[in-house]
């Protein structure tokens, strides 16, 4: 069976009822917004102030219009909740074949309500949902679950022992190794007593112009080509993430001893080119992904972020316990940026540091709950408050910083505070110019322009989001091409300025969903450390602390940019035209 | 922001790309708009509205090359689609619009990053920073020229006097040449290779400042490596070549870091000159005349050969992909250690002399130029 691309078609699940009932967005609703993140946060939009772990607050699966088509790098899934861990809207993008699996089983989104009776399975194909018992045993590692689960063929998401044990930032994980990571997603599917959903499609899906689609792909594959940072040497098809380990070695901008300094000596034993040696490496990739980054030898070898925060922010050269400590976390489905900064918060609050075979112990004690585990499992913000040390949280909104220090891109620093799930890499991602020169370098010790770089950075990637493309396609491509692409894909003739339009009300529409959860100015600021201490100076490199003033000014700009007041809030012009469109 | 509209206007005009200050106009944009203009023109402040941008820049570009643009402005109506690699990898093709009116420029501008106004100039933009703009406003100059010089050369060639059509442009174009002769005159840049990192810097420093003062190039068309013990020296993607200190990367040649990933994106193209060559430095440029004779006679197949003046010109695209130039480049130097890659630039290897090595580039444009006057000699044109 042929599907047009075109149509967002999903399923709106009752667990409590065991009800999966059909559904197809509006017209306007999906050129408003899209798919993927944009659908999310839109359904979100309709409950701003829920408990995230509220039955009625929904979980939603939803897949970008570009999934299925032959535009590179366009497999990701949008997975979006209201967040335990910051309370703030949250949505990961996040690989694997758990896309395509939906569009070609006719289920652009799954939006989930209620709360199952006993923990279950859920099942879409082609003739539509079912739902089993799932008879798993609570702390049963993800492997098993996946090896009890897979089917031939299809794609499955499923929690850990993390979220079945409470963690605040438990992860969903797909197909094995792919993590819904960030913002405790994981814990919200267990409120639903939801254990896993498997997914498999037959549909054919077809582009509406053949022709304009293969033009964008060969554009698209071209610039791929062109890229140091995605096909060079050192570039990500080659390494993976990890290959930013040296780059942030060598800028002084590597968060160590809870970012205490910004440069660790012992680097190189988790560098790439160490990994590398590791054992035979094979290349795995999202689907339609001609980069593959993802990195394996006979275990899912870590991530930069995992790389760096398990390492140097914990002060660790074991490179065999950094593994370890990623492969237990992917077991138990937890996220490893926030287990490793909640671990170096701990250590710093005791004066003590954790390494090696005491940093795994540490994850085996939040995955059991045994020793500090239930101390850790609250994350480092809720964690470092009961301690009395709330200041020693390396976190904007609650959310843990990742590996690029901010006082080393002033860029990232400022896109920190403004990210609406919290101190997040990913939504402006400022490092593609003020580290890898893409698509041009820009003065990383400087705030100059960046208030309206970051705006504009946060309404691409909102786009990205939104129409299953990964960010890393955006080192080598840019969105002229991508909206070629979508054009000739959906046939809807949106070009680029329109879809950073849709990017902006997608962006301001999650601000406001946080204003109205209770966020303001002050949840915007980085954590006292970054505007008071040094980092670690190197050879013709100088690591100020950030001057607060100038950040607060930046902020400023950022906020008239964006249609905010002062208080980070949004005007009452500009509230009044994101609910127009979040009420459609 | 002040300063970026300052430093960009100096390199257009130091570039020949505009010939007066007056005729460029550069906009940056943060929360307010920085311009080197007493105020912001209305279409300008509206242009801002409608686009999601960081930084505008409207120039008229020196009088020949804008007798160039317009003309093939009339030949194009709509859109002018360039030829050579660099622009088909990043500018793709050029919207012609008729007058400065913000909504017809915008219209353009929604799906590229840069547009022809007939009636007064470039306009490009960036979503970054000023030097975005100002890169895309040199490509599009650079697209064009190229594409100008070679439409006319292959129209000449593929048709014999008698059934030739006619061509408003051959006379201009025959007029226009004489004033884009490449530059010539001695070099003083180092005959050997410096002993110290220091040294290395200031030599690719002094070099990459030479190919563009010359104007064999503009700024970011190129890129310069030297080999000193176990590393590389490369300059850094998306650099500029009058700009290198500061820009360079130092890449150990044992694969034991990875800090080339801000490298050039021809780092194992050179790699891969090194290994077959035993030479120790590596400069590459795109000089116009160079580029459009390589592409004379049609698209080279992948793999496939020709030569331009003795110079062998090969096939393959930018960076490292399967039709990439490291597969077809590297071999085509070991014999006379310089090639052009079709429709993109020439390369040199030398063992030890950057002024050797500059020499050779300048004078492989100088032969370039001359070969396409004797090309149209041959095919009947007469040329003064």
């Amino acid at each position: 069976m042929d599907r047009p691309l075109t149509s967002l078609k999903g399923w709106y699940i009752d667990l409590e009822k065991r009800e999966a009932r059909p559904g197809e967005l509006p017209d306007d609703v999906s050129r408003a917004f899209l798919g993927g993140r944009g659908i999310g946060s839109w359904f979100l939009g309709a409950c701003p102030t829920a408990d995230p772990l509220a039955h009625d607050a929904p979980l939603v699966f939803a897949t970008g219009q570009l999934t299925g088509s032959r535009i590179p790098a366009s497999g990701r899934t949008a997975i979006s909740a209201f967040s335990p861990l910051t309370n703030t809207i949250c949505s990961c993008s996040v690989g694997g074949r758990l896309a395509i699996e939906m569009r070609k089983a006719g289920a652009d989104f799954i939006h989930i309500t209620g709360r199952a009776e006993t923990e279950l399975v859920m099942t879409i194909d082609n003739s539509g949902v079912t739902f089993e018992e799932a008879h798993l045993a609570a702390d049963l590692p993800l492997s098993e679950v996946f090896a009890s689960l897979a089917r031939q063929g299809g794609s499955t998401a499923a929690i850990g022992p993390g979220a079945k044990a409470g963690c605040r930032y438990a992860s969903i994980m797909v197909d094995g190794t792919y993590a819904s990571g960030r913002g405790g997603l994981g814990l919200v599917m267990a409120s639903r007593n939801l254990r896993a959903l498997n997914v498999m499609g037959t549909s054919r899906l077809t582009s509406v112009d053949r022709a304009g689609e293969e033009a964008a792909r060969t554009d698209i594959i071209r610039l791929f080509d062109a890229s140091p940072a995605i096909m060079g040497r050192s570039g990500l098809k080659n390494f993976g993430t990890a290959t930013l380990v040296d780059l942030m070695a060598s800028r002084r901008m590597m968060p160590t001893a809870n970012f205490r300094r910004t440069y660790f000596e012992g680097y190189r034993a988790f560098s790439a080119p160490t990994l590398a040696r590791h054992g035979r490496v094979t290349h795995h990739a999202c689907h339609g992904c001609p980069i593959a980054c993802k990195k394996r030898t006979d275990t899912s070898l870590p991530e930069f972020e995992t790389l760096s925060h398990f390492g140097a922010l914990n002060e660790n050269n074991d490179l065999a316990s950094i593994i370890e400590a990623n492969r237990l976390c992917n077991e138990a489905g937890i996220d490893t940026i926030t287990a490793a900064s909640t671990i170096a918060c701990l250590a710093e609050i005791r004066q003590t540091r954790y390494t090696g075979a005491a940093l795994v112990e540490k994850v085996k004690e939040i995955v059991t709950g045994k020793g500090d585990g239930e101390l850790l499992r609250l994350g480092s913000a809720l964690m470092a408050r009961e301690l009395g040390v709330p200041e020693l949280s390396m976190s904007v909104k609650s959310l843990e910083l990742p590996a690029y220090d901010p006082r080393g891109a002033y860029g990232m620093a400022l896109a920190y505070g403004t990210s609406t799930r919290g101190a997040c890499h990913l939504r402006a991602y400022p490092i593609a110019h003020e580290i890898l020169r893409k698509p041009v370098a820009t003065d990383r010790f400087s705030f100059s322009g960046k208030a309206r770089i970051i705006k504009i950075a946060e309404d691409l990637n909102s786009v990205v989001d939104s129409i299953g493309a990964c960010k890393f396609a955006f080192l080598g491509a840019s969105l002229e091409e991508y909206a070629k692409g979508f054009s000739a894909v959906t046939g809807l003739e949106l070009d680029t300025q329109d879809l950073l339009r849709i990017g902006d009300t997608i962006s301001s529409l999650e601000r406001h969903i946080n204003t109205l959860r209770g966020f303001t100015r002050a949840d915007d600021m980085l954590p006292q450390r970054f505007y008071t201490e040094a980092g670690t100076n190197g050879p013709g490199i100088e690591i100020p602390p950030i001057d607060r003033a100038a950040f607060e000014e930046a902020l400023d700009r950022y906020y008239r940019i964006r249609g905010c007041n002062p208080d980070g809030t949004l005007t009452e012009i500009r509230t009044r035209g994101i609910a127009l469109c979040a009420t459609r | 922001m002040r300063n970026q509209v300052e430093k960009y206007l100096n390199k257009l005009l130091a570039h020949g790309l505009i010939d007066a200050r007056e005729d460029c106009a550069l906009y940056g944009l943060d929360d307010e708009i920085s311009t080197n203009l007493d105020r912001v023109p209305g279409e300008v402040e509206r242009l801002f509205e409608i686009l999601s941008i960081s930084s505008l820049v409207h120039a008229r570009p020196g009088r020949d090359l804008w007798r160039i643009i317009t003309a093939l402005c009339d030949e194009s109506l709509l859109l002018i689609t360039p030829r050579d690699s660099e622009s088909l990898t990043f500018i793709h093709d050029i919207p012609v619009v008729d007058t400065f009116d913000p909504d017809q420029i915008a219209c353009a501008l929604n799906r590229r990053k840069g547009c022809i106004v007939r009636d007064s100039g470039i306009v490009t933009l960036g979503s970054v920073s000023v030097e975005q703009a100002f890169i895309v406003l040199s490509s599009i100059c650079f697209a064009c020229f190229v594409k100008y010089f070679s439409d006319i050369l292959n129209t000449i060639c593929e048709f014999s006097p008698e059934i030739r059509p006619e061509h408003a442009h051959f006379e201009q174009a025959l007029e226009l040449l004489d004033g884009f002769r490449p530059p010539s005159g001695i070099n003083d840049l180092p005959a050997r290779i410096p002993d110290t990192e220091e040294g290395i810097v200031h030599a690719m420093d002094i070099t990459g400042k030479l190919m563009v003062s010359r104007r064999l190039v503009d700024s970011f068309f190129g890129n310069i490596s030297c080999l000193k013990g176990d590393d590389l020296y490369i300059s850094q993607t998306g650099s500029s070549l009058d700009e290198l200190p500061g820009y360079i990367d130092r890449v150990p040649l044992d694969g034991s870091s990875t800090c080339d990933l801000t490298s050039s994106s021809e780092l194992m193209a050179h790699l891969r000159i090194y290994e077959l060559t035993g030479h120790r430095l590596i400069i590459h440029g795109h000089p116009k005349f160079s580029v459009i004779m390589s592409m004379f006679g049609g698209e080279l197949p992948f793999g496939q050969r020709r030569s331009v003046g003795g110079i062998p010109v090969v096939s393959g695209e930018v960076g490292a992909g399967r039709r990439g130039l490291m597969h077809t480049l590297p071999e085509a130097l070991v014999e006379g250690h310089a090639a052009i890659v079709s429709g993109h630039g020439t390369f040199l290897s030398d063992a030890a002399s950057f002024s050797n090595a500059f020499e050779r580039l300048s004078a492989i444009e100088h032969r370039c130029y001359e070969t396409y006057f004797e090309t149209l000699r041959k095919n009947g044109i007469e040329v003064p």
